[in-house]
């Protein structure tokens, strides 16, 4: 599996998000899957799954699916 | 409506209520007890407990009675004397008032087994707990009210307004807070020591359905709270009474907020409620 | 709850509050006559997603922590099964007499969470931090009191609560990346605590987010072929007695940490029953020294009150000589 296709199960099982209702314009907050707890659950998702530590601004910083993909090119995962 | 019959059963029940104080304070002795403000309410807790409430006699732990909390909780000889004739409470029990190990202390104790459902003493706290079981009414589909009768001394505590405020947030058209108006608190009037000055403006302006009354006439309790019972919002019945009310000796006279009932002054009631 | 290593990671990143939001969740699915009451601290409380989907079994009853105290017990007397929760020193401080009354006194059955104790919020100054909760709380007849070590010990304590008939305050402590104590299931009981180490030199009790801090100063302590024993003593009211008197017998020092003042806490219930001991090693004491220093990070205030793993070593050896 190449790693968008990892970024993308991530996603949908740390919030537990029906694979039919997922896209790739999701945004934090937008969807009652992805509200705080959400987000951390995701956070530890990437973690786990990517073998990286987070940068707090980072963690902050990252509200959609698509601003993740540019946040986690600086851990080179992209 | 013909309510003379209702008012007359009223009546004759407040007068048993008050042989009961009488009672309890003199069987006090000298640990004197809080008769002032205990008569203050004698007529309101009368209609209540033997017109109002839906409660059922020698049954204090009906499941569908409706319930009562005296957040004024020094008031409790007309509590106790409300709930012996109720058949809660028996004549024998009374007489055990604030003695060593009793059941019937200066400030209420729970004890379902005598229909007292709450602690109370620690003023202010009464009215919350009235929220937090109107609420569960509600939430169990009962149909039953809660009434608490709290003093107008009590208001001075700030734990009064946070659930004055929080009630009609909670459209909780089952709440009845009773205010015990005889104008004193401990240390002297309520004027002299802080100052409540409307407290029909206060609670009105926080949201309740709020009714002013003389707290000692029957007829106008029962016109009062028959008014009130449509409205959904929680009520507040200021009752305008007298502290000591009913003896010469106690009426308005502030010393008996706490004291000794003498044997002198016990026959001398005795005779004044004849 | 579904508890599985996943859970278990995820529950630690995000810290002890958001998983007692995510045990609520789940236990409102099971209890029908569960209410959850707040004091206006939804988001902190991690109860955002309970609050949505469970509206009938929440209560927000604004910045009133008396009327919170006195609404629950009221529900309670009518037979709810009843949580209330805000920031420790406003469920525990600010409505203590309520406390006093209506659960202790009366004896209504109330599970009190107390969010973000000790240090944990020390950038917000010491308002907001809570070093008083467990010794005033222990002197009120009737409450359990229990510290969860970590984020799986918070989903224990809280289903131990729900089932129990007492009433029993549970002081959350930590911040998010809330280090794992226990990495997997294990049998939590109230009043049991737990020997998490064994070690034949001195005992360390320990409660809440120390209990990490504890395990690796024994750690570091052993580098120094001192051995340690570390007991979780997560409920710290009723105390364990009988591991107190196991340790007593056993060690050469006992020693109590906490994040929390060191009167009236932790080391004082330790205390207090080591006292009627005949023949008991001394007892080191290591708290927050009954001050209200100046504020700073969770790090900056372990490190200030000798509660980081170094600190704790320094003590310890100092106390051996």
């Amino acid at each position: 599996m190449d790693n968008k296709a990892k970024y993308q199960k991530i996603f949908i099982d740390s919030l537990s998000i029906e694979s039919a209702k997922f896209n790739e314009k999701i945004k934090y907050n937008e969807i009652p899957e992805w509200d705080s707890i959400g987000h951390m659950t995701l956070m530890s998702g990437l973690e786990e799954g990517f073998k990286i530590a987070l940068e707090t601004d980072d963690i902050v910083e990252f509200d959609s699916y698509k601003t993740g993909i540019e946040i986690l090119k600086k851990y080179k995962v992209f | 409506m013909d309510i003379s019959k209702d008012i007359e059963k009223i009546k004759n029940f407040s007068t048993e209520v008050k042989k009961n104080i009488l009672e309890m304070a003199f069987t006090a002795g000298a640990s004197s007890s809080h008769f002032g403000g205990a008569l203050s309410i004698v007529e309101i807790i009368s209609f209540l407990f033997s017109h109002k409430m839906k409660i059922k006699k020698n049954n204090p732990n009906w499941i569908d009675r409706d319930r009562f909390i005296l957040s004024k909780g020094h008031a409790c000889l007309a509590y106790y004397a409300a709930l012996c004739e109720v058949g809660y409470i028996t004549k024998e029990q009374i007489k055990t008032f604030e003695k060593d190990d009793s059941d019937l202390l200066g400030h209420p104790v729970i004890n379902r087994k005598l229909g007292i459902d709450f602690s109370n003493g620690s003023l202010g706290m009464g009215l919350s707990l009235g929220i937090g079981v109107a609420i569960a009414l509600k939430k169990n589909k009962k149909e039953n009210n809660i009434f608490v009768i709290l003093g107008d001394g009590e208001c001075n505590e700030g734990s009064v307004w946070e659930a004055a405020m929080a009630a009609p947030n909670l459209n909780l058209s089952n709440l009845y807070a009773i205010i015990d108006n005889n104008n004193f608190q401990q240390t002297g009037s309520n004027k002299e020591i802080m100052n409540t000055d409307s407290l029909y403006k206060k609670w009105s302006s926080f949201g309740w359905e709020t009714k002013e009354v003389d707290g000692h006439d029957i007829e106008k309790l029962c016109k009062i709270f028959e008014e009130s019972e449509q409205s959904p919002k929680p009520k507040a019945i200021i009752a305008k009474t007298v502290k000591g009310k009913g003896f010469s000796f106690s009426e308005n006279n502030n010393s008996w907020h706490h004291a000794v009932l003498s044997k002198t002054l016990y026959e001398q009631a005795k005779k004044e409620l004849i | 709850m579904i508890i599985n290593e996943r859970n278990i990671k995820v529950w630690s990143t995000i810290g002890s509050r958001a998983t007692f939001g995510i045990a609520a969740l789940e236990l409102a699915k099971e209890v029908d006559n569960l209410m959850v009451l707040t004091c206006d601290v939804s988001t902190s409380a991690g109860l955002d997603r309970y609050r949505k989907i469970y509206p009938d079994k929440y209560l927000d009853l604004g910045i009133a922590e008396q009327n919170l105290i006195g609404v629950a017990a009221g529900l309670a007397s009518e037979g709810f099964n009843v949580i209330t929760t805000t920031f420790a020193p406003f469920q525990t401080i600010r409505c203590c007499e309520q406390i006093k009354v209506n659960i202790g006194y009366m004896k209504q059955k109330i599970c009190m969470v107390g969010i973000a104790s000790g240090l944990t919020l020390g950038n917000l100054g010491f308002t907001h931090c809570c070093i008083e909760d467990v010794g005033i709380l222990r002197t009120i007849p009737g409450i359990t009191i229990i510290s969860p070590s970590d984020s799986l010990e918070t989903v224990k304590a809280l289903e131990a609560a729900i089932k129990s008939d007492k009433s029993i305050y549970i002081r959350l402590t930590g911040s998010s990346n809330n280090p794992i104590v226990n990495d997997k299931d294990y049998t939590f009981e109230i009043g049991k605590s737990i020997k998490l180490r064994e070690g034949k030199d001195l005992t360390i009790f320990c409660a809440g987010a120390m209990v990490y801090n504890c395990l690796e100063a024994a750690k570091i302590l052993s580098e120094k072929n001192i051995s340690c024993s570390v007991v979780n003593m997560h409920t710290i009211k009723p105390i364990d007695k009988d591991a107190i008197k196991k340790a007593s017998e056993k060690s050469k020092l006992i020693v109590s940490v906490e994040e929390h003042n060191i009167i009236g806490g932790l080391g004082s219930a330790i205390a207090e029953y080591k006292a009627i001991l005949n023949n008991s090693p001394k007892q080191l004491i290591i708290g927050v020294d009954d001050i209200y220093s100046k504020g700073g990070s969770y790090k900056f205030l372990q490190e200030k009150h000798g509660l980081t793993p170094g600190k704790i070593v320094d003590n310890i050896l100092q106390n051996l000589k």
